[in-house]
Order: C-alpha cells, then sequence, then structure tokens
C-alpha cells in the first residue's frame, strides 16, 4: 500500500512548489450503506429458514447458535466494509485523477482527464437518506470507474470540475454554492428543455404498448382460467360440478395478483421516471430522473452513435415518441428505465415539437421531419404484408432516417459522419421479388440501423452514394463536417483537442 | 451470376487452394460436432439403436452438404478495391455487399489459422469502429495478404481526413 502522502509525480509545466497531495476517503458512512443491503439479505435469507422449518415441524436450532452467527456474519460485513472504505482513497486535482482501492489486490487507477466521456451522479434511496451521492465516471471503456459514496455537493462539484477539464478547460473544483434543490438537482446554468409532469409520465405509462400487452396477458389468464375451471370434468373435483363460488373464487385469486402486477409497473414507471428533466448545460445536455432514487445523467452528444424514436399504438393518436440513443462505450440498456443507473432512454414520452427541438440541440441544423421519405415498393408487401406499407426509406446531406415497424413503430437516425460501413444483404425471398436491405453499421451496440424492402434495381446506387456521403463526412463528433450550423452549446475557451480520439 | 452483388469492375478472387481448405476446416469441425451429438444420442438411448443411427445419417448428409456448399462459397467470394472504398461480396443463400470507406479503417488484422497455415493462408480483416462492418477476407496466400494490408493502410492514410 503505497504512502498517503506520496508527493507529487514529476510536477507539472507550471514549477509551482510541488503542493502536498491531498488523498481523500470517501464518506465514513459508505460502509453502512453498503452493508445494510447485506444484512437486509441475510436477515430475510435467515427469516425464511426458519419459516419453513417451523412449517415442516422440524426442530428449530438452538436460538443462541444463530443469533451469535447472524452477529459474526454482520460483523464480518461491516468490517470488510469498513477496511474496504479505509483503503479506498482518491486524488482529484489540477494534475491527475487518480482511485485507489483493493484489499487484497491493490488496484490503482489513473484516468486522463479529456477521456472522460461522462459523469453520471447516482443516488440510490439509502445512500440519498444520508445525503450521499455515488459518481461514475465513464471513460468509453466496458467498466465504469464508480466512486462511492461522497457527499452530494461534493459529488456535483467533482462532476462539474471533471466535466469541465473533459472538455478541456481548465477549471477550478468549485464549492456547489448554488442551493441543491433536493428534489430535482437543478443548478444555476442549467435551462430546461423538457420537463415531464406527473401526468405526463402516467399516461405515457398506461398507453404503452408494454402496458397494453400486460393487460391482455391478464386478462387472457383469467379467462382461460375459468373456462377451464368451469368446464372441468367432474372427476377432478370428486363428482361435484364446480359451482359459481368456484370460478369466482379462482378470478378473484388471479385478478389481485394482475391489478397488483400494473400497480407495479405503473408505480416502477412512476419512481424511475419521476420529475424527468432534461436540461442543457455548457457541458452538454442532463438527464435528471427518480423520485426514490435519484439518477443524474451526463449526454455527451458527441459519442451519440444513433437515435431511434418509437411509438406505440395508442401513441399513434397521442402523436408522442419515446427517443432513445446509442452511445458510444455505454452499455445502456432500458430496462424500463426505473433502475438507478444510467439509461439509453433521452426522452420517455414526448410530442414531436419538443422531439425536434431536443434532436435540434444534440445534431443542429437537422431536422429529420423535412427528409422525404420513400416508400417500399408494392412488392414487398409480400415480404413485409404487416409492415409494408409503413417502411420508408430517406437521407439527406447529415443524416439517414428509416421507417419501420408495426405496433411499435420506430425511426431510425444515423448521421453520416457515424457511418462505419454500409451493407447490401439480399435474402431468397428478396431475391425472387427484387428487393434488397441496407445496413448501417455504426460503432454503437444497442440500435442495428436498417432499411428494408428496397428496391433492389437501385439499391446499388443508394449505397455508393451514402458511402460517399460518410466518407465526405470526417468521422468526429460534431456534424459540422459539411456546412452545418456550428455547434452552439460549446463555449469557453477553443478547444483545438476535442476531437474525440475513439473515433 | 446476379448483377446486383456483382457490378462491374475489377473482381478479385479467392486462390483455388482456399476450396480445399474452406472444404477440410468445414469437414472437421462437422465431424467433431456430430460425433458428440451422435455420441449423447447413443449415451441417452442406448439399447435402442435407431436414434444414434437417425442422428449419424444425419451428421454424415450435413457434412456432405455442409463440405460441397464451403466451396461454393469460396468461389462466391468476391472483392475489389476501388478508389474511395473496399467492396467485399459473398454468400449463398442470403448475399452481402459490404462497402467500408477506406477514410474509417482503424486497422488492418491479418491472422491465420492451423488449417490455413498448412496451405499458407492467411486471412485480412478490416477493423472499422463498429462491430458490425465484419469485412473479412479469408484464405488469401500470405504474401498477397500482407501486401493487401499495407496497400490498405497505405491508402487509408492517404484518404483520412485531416483531423
Amino acid at each position: 500500500m503505497p504512502p498517503d502522502d506520496a508527493p507529487a509525480v514529476a510536477g507539472d509545466a507550471v514549477a509551482s512548489p510541488a503542493p502536498e497531495k491531498r488523498t481523500e476517503r470517501p464518506h465514513p458512512l459508505t460502509p453502512l450503506i453498503r452493508g445494510w443491503v447485506v444484512l437486509l439479505a441475510i436477515g430475510v435469507g435467515l427469516g425464511r429458514e426458519l419459516l419453513g422449518n417451523l412449517t415442516e415441524d422440524r426442530p428449530l436450532p438452538p436460538i443462541t447458535f444463530l443469533i451469535v452467527g447472524f452477529v459474526l456474519v454482520a460483523v464480518a460485513a461491516v468490517v470488510i466494509g469498513f477496511v474496504s472504505w479505509l483503503t479506498t482513497r482518491f486524488v482529484i486535482d489540477a494534475d491527475e485523477l487518480r482511485i485507489e482501492s483493493g484489499i487484497l489486490l491493490r488496484r490503482s487507477q489513473r484516468v486522463a482527464f479529456d477521456k472522460v466521456a461522462s459523469i453520471d451522479v447516482l443516488q440510490p434511496l439509502a445512500a440519498r437518506i444520508f445525503g450521499l451521492a455515488e459518481l461514475e465516471i465513464d471513460i468509453g471503456s466496458s467498466a465504469r470507474t464508480k466512486l462511492r459514496y461522497l457527499t452530494r455537493s461534493r459529488a456535483y462539484a467533482l462532476r462539474d470540475y471533471l466535466l469541465s477539464r473533459a472538455h478541456g478547460h481548465r477549471a477550478e473544483i468549485g464549492e456547489v454554492t448554488t442551493e441543491l434543490i433536493e428534489l430535482s438537482d437543478l443548478q444555476e446554468p442549467d435551462q430546461v428543455l423538457l420537463r415531464l409532469s406527473p401526468q405526463r409520465i402516467v399516461t405515457g405509462a398506461l398507453t404503452s404498448n408494454e402496458f397494453v400487452v400486460l393487460l391482455l396477458t391478464i386478462l387472457l389468464t383469467i379467462a382461460a382460467v375459468a373456462a377451464g375451471v368451469a368446464w372441468l370434468p367432474p372427476e377432478a373435483t370428486g363428482g361435484r360440478r364446480t359451482g359459481f363460488l368456484g370460478i369466482s373464487v379462482a378470478v378473484l385469486a388471479l385478478a389481485v395478483s394482475g391489478v397488483s402486477g400494473i400497480v407495479g409497473f405503473v408505480a416502477r414507471r412512476i419512481t424511475g421516471q419521476f420529475n424527468f428533466t432534461l436540461s442543457r448545460r455548457p457541458s452538454g445536455l442532463r438527464i435528471s430522473r427518480g423520485l426514490t432514487s435519484l439518477t443524474s445523467q451526463s449526454v455527451p452528444p458527441r459519442r451519440i452513435q444513433a437515435v431511434e424514436l418509437s411509438q406505440s399504438v395508442l401513441w399513434r393518436r397521442l402523436g408522442w415518441f419515446r427517443v432513445e440513443i446509442d452511445v458510444l462505450g455505454q452499455h445502456l440498456h432500458n430496462e424500463n428505465d426505473t433502475r438507478a443507473s444510467t439509461s439509453s432512454v433521452l426522452l420517455p414520452v414526448a410530442g414531436l415539437d419538443e422531439v425536434r427541438a431536443v434532436l435540434a440541440q444534440l445534431w443542429p441544423g437537422v431536422d429529420f421531419t423535412t427528409i422525404a421519405l420513400r416508400p417500399a415498393p408494392f412488392r414487398a408487401r409480400w415480404l413485409h404484408p404487416v409492415t409494408g406499407p409503413f417502411l420508408g426509406f430517406g437521407h439527406d446531406d447529415a443524416i439517414v432516417v428509416s421507417r419501420h415497424g408495426w405496433l411499435q413503430r420506430r425511426w431510425q437516425l444515423v448521421p453520416h459522419a457515424r457511418v462505419q460501413s454500409v451493407r447490401v444483404s439480399q435474402g431468397p425471398v428478396s431475391r425472387l421479388l427484387g428487393l434488397a436491405d441496407l445496413h448501417f453499421d455504426s460503432a454503437g451496440s444497442r440500435l442495428k440501423v436498417r432499411a428494408m424492402g428496397l428496391d433492389a434495381g437501385h439499391v446499388r446506387e443508394r449505397q455508393a452514394e451514402l458511402i460517399e456521403l460518410a466518407q465526405a463526412h470526417r468521422p468526429d463528433l460534431t456534424l459540422d463536417g459539411v456546412g452545418a450550423v456550428p455547434r452552439p452549446v460549446d463555449e469557453g475557451p477553443a478547444t483545438t483537442g476535442d476531437d474525440d480520439p475513439s473515433l | 451470376m446476379d448483377d446486383l452483388f456483382r457490378p462491374e469492375g475489377d473482381w478479385s478472387r479467392l486462390p483455388d487452394v482456399a476450396v480445399l481448405a474452406h472444404r477440410i476446416s468445414s469437414l472437421v469441425s462437422n465431424i467433431v460436432a456430430w460425433a458428440v451429438i451422435t455420441g449423447a444420442a447413443w449415451l441417452f438411448t442406448n439399447p435402442e439403436p435407431r436414434p444414434t443411427l437417425v442422428a449419424a445419417a444425419a451428421g454424415v448428409a450435413w457434412t456432405a452438404w455442409r463440405v460441397i456448399r464451403a466451396g461454393r462459397w469460396v468461389r462466391s467470394f468476391r472483392y475489389t478495391e476501388r478508389e474511395h472504398d473496399l467492396l467485399i461480396s459473398h454468400g449463398l443463400w442470403v448475399r452481402k455487399l459490404i462497402a467500408v470507406p477506406y477514410g474509417r479503417m482503424l486497422s488492418v488484422e491479418v491472422t491465420t489459422g492451423p488449417v490455413s497455415r498448412l496451405w499458407g493462408l492467411a486471412s485480412v480483416h478490416l477493423v472499422t469502429a463498429s462491430s458490425e462492418s465484419n469485412a473479412e477476407i479469408p484464405s488469401l496466400p500470405a504474401e498477397d495478404a500482407a501486401v493487401l494490408r499495407d496497400r490498405l493502410i497505405a491508402t487509408g492514410e492517404a484518404q483520412a481526413l485531416p483531423l
């Protein structure tokens, strides 16, 4: 274990007297917050075991034995947590970002400031009660660097500092003086782009395809069981026909679990997306959301590879869309966008004007609604009987748009600057019909952008055209490769080295 | 063949030894896989001989089919270096035409395995930032592969837009 006050390695260019390195530890309550989950799990496990023993009339183990065991495990958990807290130290100052951790295997991780892609501040319920927060640093690799737990204000101060360093500005670690609003962590320079009202979240959840599917499943199950009970052969019930009572008991039991499933679904949506706020700061976009756990996620516009708009059946009437993004190096999943963690959902439910406004923040000068989409030829309906009429594909000099889907309609958008290669593929049926598909490969991992049912006669021209456009755009982070409007978001001193090397 | 996947141009094909190499590697992998399946069938249906025989027959038929197809697949494979991009075309049932602009190329890998090394073959893999691109030219003679790699890198560097 290196000494705590290791002197600064090879001082910075500025020859100021090398200051003593100040290493920090996470907040002292960390082991308790991390440990209580373990203790709870042990308690629940023991309780279940004991209950099982009671119902099966097995003798209970001596109570002293149990208590001693529980205390030993608890003490061990706390000690391990404490030692791990004791050995975790970090330095975030003008020169470096370094985290040291580990009990047996010492680990010292140093991160280059300019490689920091995004930083999220997560506040799970247990931490939030104590005013603590977790800092998650995304450097584009699969493992995210985590610092837990810090006081909330410290976490936000470090987040702001690291983000401005990542953008190439020299900055000071400031105190977060602005009063942090407990519910949504917005700060002074934030410009709110969109805030979802609880009504919108509930309506959105109730009209989503997931909800409709859930409802139909429950109703069908109840109907099937009721029918099954009603037509049960007499032998199965001991010669008596099942009466009305039997049916209603079975239906009631199912209905109760069905209702609890529905309530759980809606409640998860509300707690996860409560107060969903998308705001703009000098360093990019930021999402904050959550009722019990509070998540604050920064969205790096330059690392977004593709965007997908989707619309459930009922949302077509309401004119609502859900927007998901594919971010380089982040393996985001939507998990019904509820957990206290980062998610791929940029907008859970928004109207077309809101979607356009937000996309204009990501990709200035790009408006997907103005791009004319060519419908698939009529013969494509042999291969895509249901989705056929909705298929569409088009592009302008900045992005490619592909439209497909049936119950869940999707619009996939990918900028030419993010296209890595373009593939034509044609299966045996497509060959008979003279159709072909185009695939756009981007560096993301979630969204596979493809255009289906294109006329095979013209697909090669399209491919050549699109490859040329891709080639003409530098594979860099802004979309202003070819005469687009410069990004208004970034300000401050010119950041010459702002090209993301990972692209 | 199909015009769509054979646009006019100077298409290169894989060498004839590649047919043999692909057939043999297909033969070996299929025999191993079907031996395992047949063994499992024999193990679980021991006294009854029929399932084992069915599995073995299916294995022989499938292996023969795959070996024939491997040869046809290799013959269907073409690639061409154009001014700004590399085109690769292959596939029998599902035909594919992949276009990779040289500017998107991150690196070029030349790899070789134990079977293809017997014939001095190596494959050239164009790495882009996307894992989906999958632009690979299998089974070129090792010297040609190295030459192609160097040429691709040189073209890529010449065409890379200044960052």
